[in-house]
């Protein structure tokens, strides 16, 4: 294990010594506020109005979670569709174009401890890309301080859900990169493949029966729902982590395969 | 030390290593010399264990190069063609990575790195970027990340490319110093080097192992015809061998 902690600690140093990781953090975050602005905004007219028209039941009904944070992890889970792809793409591609695979394959390490440590610093740059957005509920948290405030429970469960989402993503992303030698292909396929898994939800609609339940299963965005409503369910959790050891699985097969062709 | 017995290595209908078999013995500097393409540096992938053989087997300290892939990697050092090197990282960082591939920790993993720094004088910009270095630089990089962890065997692949001649005398006069302790392949194709060098030499060509021996003794079997009267012809130079034998 020791040596897929140093791996990891490479793939970090290699992240914040190059503008990748920076950028990322700083196109979620400007997508991101603006999303949060978006609601933030229209949250505020649902409770101007429903002052004006002195409606306390509706007053009651609007609460932070399904007003705001709901719907903005459904956004942050779509910005990430568009972030993981740039952010797995060097994994492995790199070092098979940088020839430092070989390094790899002559020290006494095996593919298991490679695909891990690749997979730990993924993980760490998607942790540190969310940490960053827990600035919109400790903004609403104090702002909001006379009234209930932000449930925190729901909001880190939401949280959750992203990381899981995120991981599985980043899973398929480090398979991609595991089975070309080009950063840019290796993004930009990764890029339709999660395209994928988000759109193929759309198509539910017009299916029926087990088909729609089907499909309605497959999309990611779906699984992401019942945690920013602040359940856990068991078909979720499921879901995502089938997702992360199949990516996994594959990386670790097209690293053995590459040593063997 | 190596056992190379009948290993053969095909490329779909290419051959590029057809039944070569020799062995090295402990602290013994083997010369690894052929033409461009004819199987050196597959013959060292294999003994590394980057790639597995057609058929054959190789062993490096009495472990199976196949069979026990992490043993042998724990005694060998490696030199690829293109030193295999992280561009983004600094000198200091990628030889403490490497290190604790090589399952080095704490001080002694400091200690090591400083050894090698040391060793291939490496110090004046280890704290530099490696994608900043010239390419004399970034050998010297290559170099020291195979020494880390002292380990038995070093399998060097044209250790002396890209250097100036000053650098390439300090680097020969590096390996000269590792004899004795190590077990070393060399390739190059500056054949003065190996003169210099390498006890015994290996001459590959089209996949085949066309000399085995020592200096001396290839000298001694190439010599030009006897004169009239009875005297050995004169001693041919490594490179009037290498021509002759590889040109066939």
């Amino acid at each position: 294990m020791g040596k897929a902690f140093a791996i990891a600690k490479k793939e970090l140093n290699i992240y914040f010594a190059t503008p990748i990781a920076y950028v990322m953090f700083m196109l979620f975050v400007v997508i991101g506020s603006y999303f949060f602005l978006r609601l933030l905004g229209a949250y505020e007219m649902a409770s101007l109005q429903s002052m004006r028209m002195n409606a306390p039941e509706m007053m009651n009904r609007l609460n932070f979670q399904d007003a705001i944070f709901r719907n903005l992890f459904g956004n942050l889970g779509v910005i990430l569709i568009f972030i993981v792809p740039f952010l797995t793409m060097r994994l492995v591609a790199e070092e098979k174009r940088q020839k430092t695979m070989e390094l790899l394959y002559t020290t006494p390490i095996t593919s298991g401890q490679i695909v891990w440590g690749k997979y730990l610093a993924a993980l760490v740059i998607l942790f540190c890309t969310l940490l960053l957005t827990i600035t919109y509920p400790v903004l609403v948290q104090i702002v909001a301080k006379d009234q209930n405030g932000v449930e925190w429970r729901s909001v880190l469960l939401g949280y959750a859900g992203l990381f899981l989402m995120g991981a599985a993503y980043m899973a398929l992303g480090l398979f991609i990169s595991a089975c070309t030698e080009s950063q840019v292909v290796a993004s930009l396929i990764t890029f339709v493949l999660l395209l994928m898994t988000w759109i193929i939800g759309w198509s539910a609609q017009d299916a029926e029966g087990w088909v729609r339940d089907f499909v309605t299963y497959l999309a990611t965005v779906s699984h992401l729902d019942s945690f920013s409503r602040g359940t856990i369910e068991l078909k979720d959790v499921v879901y995502f982590l089938s997702i992360i050891s199949l990516g996994l699985f594959a990386t670790h097969r097209a690293i053995e395969a590459h040593r063997w062709s | 030390m190596i056992e190379v017995s009948h290993l053969v290595k095909s490329y779909r209908e290419l051959r590029a290593v057809q039944d070569i078999s020799f062995t090295v013995g402990k602290g013994e500097i083997l010369g690894f010399l052929g033409p461009n393409g004819a199987g050196k540096t597959t013959t060292m992938r294999m003994l590394t264990g980057v790639m597995p053989p057609t058929s054959g087997t190789a062993k490096v300290a009495g472990f199976d190069v196949f069979e026990q892939p992490l043993e042998v990697k724990k005694r060998i050092g490696y030199l690829p063609e293109t030193p295999p090197l992280y561009v983004d990282m600094t000198v200091r960082a990628y030889l403490r990575f490497v290190a604790e591939l090589k399952g080095l920790g704490g001080a002694a993993r400091r200690r090591d790195v400083e050894r090698v720094a040391a060793q291939t004088n490496c110090e004046k910009y280890i704290e530099r970027v490696i994608g900043n270095l010239s390419k004399g630089q970034r050998q010297r990089v290559g170099i020291a990340q195979a020494l880390l962890g002292d380990p038995e065997v070093l399998i060097l692949d044209e250790p002396t490319s890209g250097l100036d001649p000053a650098q390439q005398r300090e680097v020969r006069d590096l390996i000269k110093g590792l004899a004795g302790k190590h077990t070393i392949i060399l390739s190059t194709h500056i054949l003065p080097e190996v003169q210099a060098t390498c006890q015994k030499v290996l001459i590959l060509a089209s996949g085949r192992i066309v000399a085995n021996d020592t200096l001396e003794g290839l000298q001694k079997a190439n010599a030009g015809a006897a004169t009239a009267d009875g005297q050995p012809g004169p001693a041919p130079s490594l490179e009037e061998i290498f021509l002759k034998l590889t040109s066939a």
